[in-house]
């Protein structure tokens, strides 16, 4: 267990050391959305006078759970392709062989996508700050969404590192970038879900992710509410359910195979 | 012994961009899968879009129809943007594989050697227009008419030919695919920051005041005349004239890039 | 006749490093010149000024009687080019590349398509000339590059190390590639490491080592001037002193390396064999075996720059020259 553990950190030192040394590689994931951030603001920032658009202060008070949101997602994306490098360069092969256990290896990955997850709430936030915007939930509200944001980040690397060890190819991993962005676009990230135009607002009702935006919007825009906040982790647990499973099955497939 | 050239350097040049063009279309036709994420992502992005912020159709100031028939233009000029931008990311694996070299050491002129390749874009650039349109048309889209179809397809493959200049330069000055992202977000910025998402008047005041003088503005507004109302003359110089001064201004700097490959 | 190569004080600085430093050479024409020296001593930077693919930071330098800066574009059209990498697109056929590269130099669509079918069917491509480039063999990689370089009949064709990373029969057959070009008036400067490929092909060579030229001229000539070759005699216990006596008359004696023979420097070579034949034989003395060993271009290196070209002497035929220091 304490190998495990040690195995963990240093993984986890060694992911997150990757990431912050290439910029170029950690820019797409904060500059990206930060840009759709200004352009739907300064775009769609109208549709705070649309009736049935929920009470907020502005429409980047809105917006900003679901600029949280698309960099998480970029940065589960990320962590996937980075794992399925380790693997097409073969230093994965390395870790398997030694005697620790499988999951570590997932875990220790995911350290670099948490922290990631981590600092694109705090940018952010820090850009919400800026322009003026209040979070109504205050201190407790702010850390909650940001909590809230890092494990979600972890969760969605989850399932990019099992389709990592599922295929074994960087690419395909990368692929699944605009499938990303769609089924953000299918949630309630970047706008009520009532006032969303069907069949997107039907898929965005059932879809989960729009579970998890709630419950890091409500902080910022009305407050901590307990049930939004269950919901948020309820759908997050789901996901890193199905991580499990289908990094569980990767692996023994992966295992297999060879 | 020297090769005599026996056809007039304007047909030599003419050839020239033709083999290059045709050696571009490689990358679509011989790779499997390779066109589908360029295809694909302006359809995306419109579904998208059109799912998330249709509602903003109901607010004053609104003139249009629908939602649909708004975007449209911008999802087309969007794959535009994403063609160029690739073009820029293809040539700067040119020059990381040491491609370019053999071009450089022809006697083939700068400009005809970077001609090949923004030509190739902004043909290659209505394959994504043209499938979002598809889409778009059943969705709600209104007809733009032929004449708007025409202007709107000028635009698309005008700003294509914007895109790869821009691509290029970058490629050229940073000699590595990792300038990808900045030529990406380039161009997403430049079409974006303009009356992309809603008209003029409903637009926040810092991005109205953006879109004023963004260039691009004129670009959009002409290309989506079909699509709102009726396409006209006066609707329609302000655009071209906006793609020919971005074109001449990165079109050179482009240049004068591969001019300064050596120094 | 104007000189197909010169270059003066040819200098090129990449920021604070100079990575050639005041290089002249002439190549005339229907020569071939070799460019000998190990990695990093700017040869392939002196070819990239040569070929217009960079600028120089000092000196000059004309091909083809043209100047590279101020006239580029003559230049290129007068020179045939086959870098280092292998300049391919894997996606293209061998056919379609040559095509290319004939539309690049000008040349209408016919006659394209007629010199790449001869030029596949001279570098043995023609079976292969269908399929991608990216499927061929390093060797077939650089035929194809050869041809392509020769589509427009250049007066001077430059080869960026040739067969580096080539097995010794691709090499063999590009070496003889480039002895045909040259017999049909091409000019060639060619960059290489290995002694050999200097040796067997150059007219004349120049050492280049840390951007400098350290030593130029032919083959032999560099050779001779370190040094003459000397006679390796094997002979029997008894006889050494005798033998010795006797071949110190013929020459200088060289250190012996075992008791067993006797080392003489001759100044003529081959020529001096018999008169040391006749003489141990005229004392009656039996020798075991005789061989005349040659110094090598690698004894030119060592004396020139003080250390050994290769390592491990995989390359070169000769005998000595081939430890490591």
């Amino acid at each position: 267990m304490a190998t495990n553990l040690r195995v963990v950190r240093a993984l986890g030192m060694r992911s997150i050391r990757q990431t912050f040394r290439r910029p170029q590689l950690m820019a797409p994931i904060i500059v990206f959305p930060t840009l759709l951030l200004a352009i739907q603001t300064g775009g769609a920032g109208g549709a705070v006078d649309l009736p049935g658009f929920p009470p907020v202060q502005s429409f980047l008070q809105f917006m900003l759970a679901g600029a949280m949101m698309q960099s998480l997602m970029l940065a589960g994306n990320s962590g996937g392709i980075a794992l399925a490098v380790d693997i097409e360069m073969g230093f994965t092969d390395r870790l398997f062989a030694a005697p620790i256990s499988r999951y570590t290896i997932v875990l220790g990955r995911l350290a670099g996508t948490a922290a990631l997850g981590l600092l694109s709430a705090l940018w952010f936030f820090a850009i919400g700050l800026i322009f003026g915007t209040e979070i109504e939930g205050g201190i407790p509200g702010a850390l909650l969404a940001i909590a809230l944001v890092t494990v979600t980040a972890m969760a969605v690397g989850g399932l990019g590192a099992a389709i990592a060890l599922r295929t074994g190819s960087a690419s395909v991993v990368q692929g699944l970038f605009p499938l990303v962005l769609v089924v953000l676009f299918l949630s309630s990230a970047f706008f009520p879900v009532d006032l969303m135009i069907e069949p997107a607002k039907t898929i965005a009702e059932y879809n989960p992710l729009s579970l998890i935006v709630e419950g890091v919007r409500e902080p910022i825009i009305s407050g901590i509410d307990a049930s939004d906040t269950a919901n948020a982790l309820l759908a997050i647990a789901g996901i890193v359910v199905l991580g499990l499973v289908l990094s569980a099955r990767a692996l023994r497939h992966r295992l297999r195979v060879g | 012994m020297e090769a005599t050239v026996v056809i007039p350097a304007w047909r030599a040049n003419l050839a020239t961009i033709g083999a290059l063009m045709s050696r571009a279309k490689n990358e679509l036709l011989r790779v499997p899968g390779a066109a589908i994420p360029g295809v694909l992502a302006p359809t995306i992005f419109f579904l998208g879009l059109n799912g998330v912020f249709g509602a903003l159709t109901q607010l004053r100031g609104f003139e249009t129809g629908t939602y649909e028939s708004f975007i449209v233009p911008i999802s087309m000029l969007q794959g535009a943007g994403f063609t160029g931008a690739a073009a820029g990311v293809n040539l700067a694996r040119d020059i990381e594989q040491g491609w370019l070299d053999r071009l450089l050491v022809s006697p083939a002129p700068r400009w005809v050697l970077l001609a090949g390749g923004v030509l190739s874009a902004s043909a290659r650039a209505l394959i994504p227009a043209s499938f979002v349109l598809a889409i778009a048309l059943p969705l709600g889209a209104g007809w733009p008419g032929v004449d708007g179809l025409l202007v709107t397809y000028l635009m698309v493959a005008a700003m294509a030919a914007v895109a790869a200049c821009w691509g290029s330069m970058l490629a050229l000055r940073f000699k590595s695919q990792s300038a990808a992202p900045l030529m990406q977000a380039g161009m997403m910025a430049a079409i974006l920051l303009t009356t992309a998402y809603a008209p003029l008047a409903l637009l926040q005041p810092w991005l109205a005041e953006i879109a004023e003088i963004n260039p691009v503005t004129e670009v959009v507004e002409a290309a989506r005349q079909g699509f709102v109302g009726e396409v006209s003359w006066a609707g329609t110089w302000p655009g071209i004239l906006a793609l020919a001064g971005l074109l001449a201004v990165l079109g050179a700097l482009a240049l004068r890039e591969m001019r300064r490959t050596g120094a | 006749m104007a000189k197909a190569i010169a270059v003066e004080g040819l200098e090129r600085a990449f920021d604070e490093v100079l990575a050639v430093q005041g290089v002249d050479l002439e190549v005339g024409e229907g020569e071939i010149y070799g460019f000998l020296g190990p990695n990093g001593a700017g040869k392939t930077t002196t070819v990239r000024m040569l070929t217009t693919l960079l600028l120089p930071t000092g000196g000059r330098a004309s091909v083809a009687g043209y100047d590279v800066v101020a006239e580029a574009r003559r230049v290129r059209a007068s020179i045939g080019v086959a870098l280092q990498e292998a300049a391919l697109d894997p996606l293209m056929t061998g056919r379609e590349l040559i095509r290319l590269q004939a539309t690049l130099q000008g040349l209408p669509g016919a006659e394209g398509k007629r010199r790449a079918d001869d030029l596949l069917e001279r570098v043995d491509l023609a079976g292969a000339a269908d399929r991608r480039v990216g499927g061929y063999s390093g060797g077939m990689k650089r035929r194809l590059d050869l041809a392509a370089a020769l589509v427009h009949e250049p007066r001077v064709l430059f080869l960026d190390e040739p067969t580096t990373g080539l097995d010794p029969v691709s090499r063999k057959t590009i070496w003889e590639e480039v002895r045909t070009l040259n017999d049909e008036g091409t000019t060639v400067f060619l960059t290489t490491q290995y002694l050999e490929e200097a040796d067997q092909l150059a007219d004349n060579v120049a050492i280049i080592d840390s951007g400098r030229i350290v030593a130029e001229g032919t083959p032999a000539s560099l050779k001779a001037e370190i040094g003459h070759p000397h006679i390796r005699l094997q002979l029997e216990e008894g006889s050494i002193a005798a033998a010795e006596e006797i071949c110190a008359r013929i020459g200088p004696l060289l250190p012996p390396m075992d008791g067993k023979t006797v080392l003489v420097e001759v100044e003529h070579g081959a020529a001096d064999i018999p008169r040391v034949v006749r003489a141990l034989d005229e004392a009656s003395i039996a020798v075991g075996s005789l061989e005349l060993v040659h110094p090598s271009l690698d004894d030119v290196f060592v004396a020139k720059t003080g250390y050994h070209l290769e390592q491990d002497g995989d390359e070169s035929d000769e005998g000595e020259g081939a430890v490591t220091e």
